[in-house]
């Protein structure tokens, strides 16, 4: 493997590499942090490199392999948390001026379990914020850079997730996701980003942006990555009152099992509204891969599909909600747009959140039940590919509807996986969705077709 | 919603938002509100109760 490959190198390529003792966790994060020293002052993706940190986590990994403990596949690999996610000892500033300071006391559950697991920790990457707003140009946190085009948004709000992946500036990263902000950066970014279920990952530890519509999830740069990642979150955890005790399967053995006999519903009325020709065409092609598979693809109608812009309500509500007292107290450490944003939400009333609930409610009876009709559902993850920052900076600029949100109303768990590039060079995305924790089948339809294409290869020229 | 309801609304829940900002408020807001305001609310059912106990669930652990 060449020196200019290895920071794109699968997890299961680099634990290879260590049991083989071509290389040491030591020597791996050193070349990362390298990297991040020469890339990411043009990337922006990371707040805080905690260097330090690193190479003790790469020592103590360096050591257990050297007793033979190869039980973990994360014992050794570097990896980034987005930061909205609590860490001992480390500033955690949720993009936000409230928090600038802030050096949290523990960690979130899902960084205990990443670290219980080996992984190296290199740093906290950036969050549009809280996990929420737009980095305009002198804000106090840089807004991160699209490795594919400098020009242009990585998507949010894990922004620093996707860009340090692209990048090969990390092998995993944690995101959070309360309308598609795991799935945006990694369509936008050209990587893999798994939302799982409502319940399945915990949220303790982590900012709150919006209580029924967040959950926490792995972001990495192939489907079987993610998976590893997700194994070692996954998990009741009774810090976060939402988790679930629903056992946690094998998710990476069953990866192999091919497509062959699923059934993969495609949703079109509300996923194709605006939608750019290039998205459509990578996505139509994308389907007939599938076909060729072995899947059968057909169209299928959810009911109230529109009622899914009803989480816009629930968003607003439940965001002015939590941040209501800094909002009164502190407006002005608020940036412009998310205080705007924020203040929106307190314009709901108790009448329309709850029945912002209640279409909620109608939404997941529609698409459990047709998810018994299919293994599956499909949908491209975004309608359009990144924006550049001149657009997302006009003042005209909306808060773009996506294709992501309705899968938080429903909690159901959703996949983003690369399936091409615009004539531009821009990354494409599929997003795949299955039935409550069946978080085993999404990643078996993401890691069957992303085998089948070279799309995983392609790296941005950095 | 009209730009005269948002100012109503913003009055009652007693936040202020710059004055040139108010169209793009407006405008989040209607879209967030159609499929609410399109409803028939007497079609739908009512949310899940507020407590729920399970008698399956460790002492100490019940009520949502």
């Amino acid at each position: 493997m060449a020196s200019d490959e290895l920071p794109y190198a699968t997890i299961r390529d680099i634990g290879a590499r260590f049991r083989r003792r071509a290389l040491s966790p030591v020597e791996l994060t050193r070349a990362l942090l390298e990297r991040i020293e020469r890339l990411d002052p043009g990337l922006h993706a990371f707040v805080t490199v905690t260097a330090d940190r690193a190479l003790a986590d790469a020592k103590a990994a360096e050591t257990a392999l050297g007793r033979g403990d190869f039980s973990s596949p994360l014992l050794g690999i570097p990896v980034g948390y987005k930061d909205i996610y609590a860490t001992r000892g480390i500033l955690t500033t949720g993009g936000s001026a409230l928090l600038a300071d802030w050096i949290p006391t523990e960690d979130a559950t899902c960084v205990t379990r990443l670290q219980r697991g080996g992984a190296v920790m290199l740093g906290k990457l950036i969050t549009h914020e809280f996990a929420f707003g737009i980095q305009f140009p002198g804000h106090r946190f840089a807004a991160a850079k699209n490795p594919w085009d400098l020009e242009r948004m990585p998507g949010g709000s894990s922004s620093g997730s996707g860009a340090a992946l692209a990048a090969g500036l990390a092998f995993g990263a944690l995101g959070s996701d309360t309308g598609g902000s795991i799935r945006g950066p990694a369509s936008f970014c050209g990587i893999v980003g798994l939302k799982p279920t409502y319940g399945r990952c915990s949220r303790a530890g982590v900012l709150t942006l919006s209580w029924t519509l967040d959950h926490t999830g792995p972001m990495a740069r192939t489907v079987e990555d993610c998976a590893y990642l997700l194994q070692a979150l996954a998990g009741h955890d009774a810090a976060d009152p939402a988790s679930s005790r629903e056992p946690v399967p094998d998710y990476v053995a069953p990866l192999s099992r091919g497509v062959r006999g699923l059934r993969v519903g495609v949703v079109r009325e509300y996923f194709f509204e605006g939608i750019d020709p290039e998205v459509e065409k990578g996505f139509e092609q994308a389907l007939a891969t599938l076909r060729q598979l072995g899947a059968t693809v057909e169209d299928v109608q959810i009911p109230d599909i529109q009622a899914a812009g009803a989480y816009t309500a629930i968003l607003l509500a439940e965001a002015f909600a939590y941040h209501e007292h800094d909002l009164r107290e502190h407006p002005e450490r608020f940036g412009e747009i998310l205080r705007e944003r924020m203040l929106a939400g307190a314009l709901i009333t108790a009448s329309e959140y709850v029945q912002a609930q209640r279409l909620r409610a109608q939404l997941r009876a529609d698409m459990n039940a047709v998810l018994r009709r299919v293994d599956v559902l499909a949908t491209p993850t975004s309608p359009k590919p990144a924006p550049t920052f001149t657009t997302v900076y006009d003042p005209e600029y909306g808060f773009p509807r996506g294709n992501t949100g309705p899968f938080n109303m429903t909690g159901l768990p959703a996949l983003a996986v690369p399936c091409g590039f615009t004539a531009a060079g821009l990354p494409l995305s599929i997003q795949i969705t299955g039935r409550p924790f069946d978080e085993a089948t999404v990643l078996r339809v993401g890691h069957t077709y992303e085998q089948a294409t070279s799309w995983r290869t392609r790296h941005p020229n950095l | 919603m009209t730009l005269e309801e948002l100012r109503d609304r913003m009055k009652a829940a007693r936040v202020e938002i710059a004055e040139n900002r108010l169209e793009l408020v407006r405008r989040l807001l209607t879209d967030a509100l159609r499929p609410i305001h399109a409803m028939d609310s007497r079609k739908h059912r009512t949310l899940e109760p507020a407590v729920t106990f399970d008698a399956g669930r460790p002492r100490g652990d019940h009520g949502q």
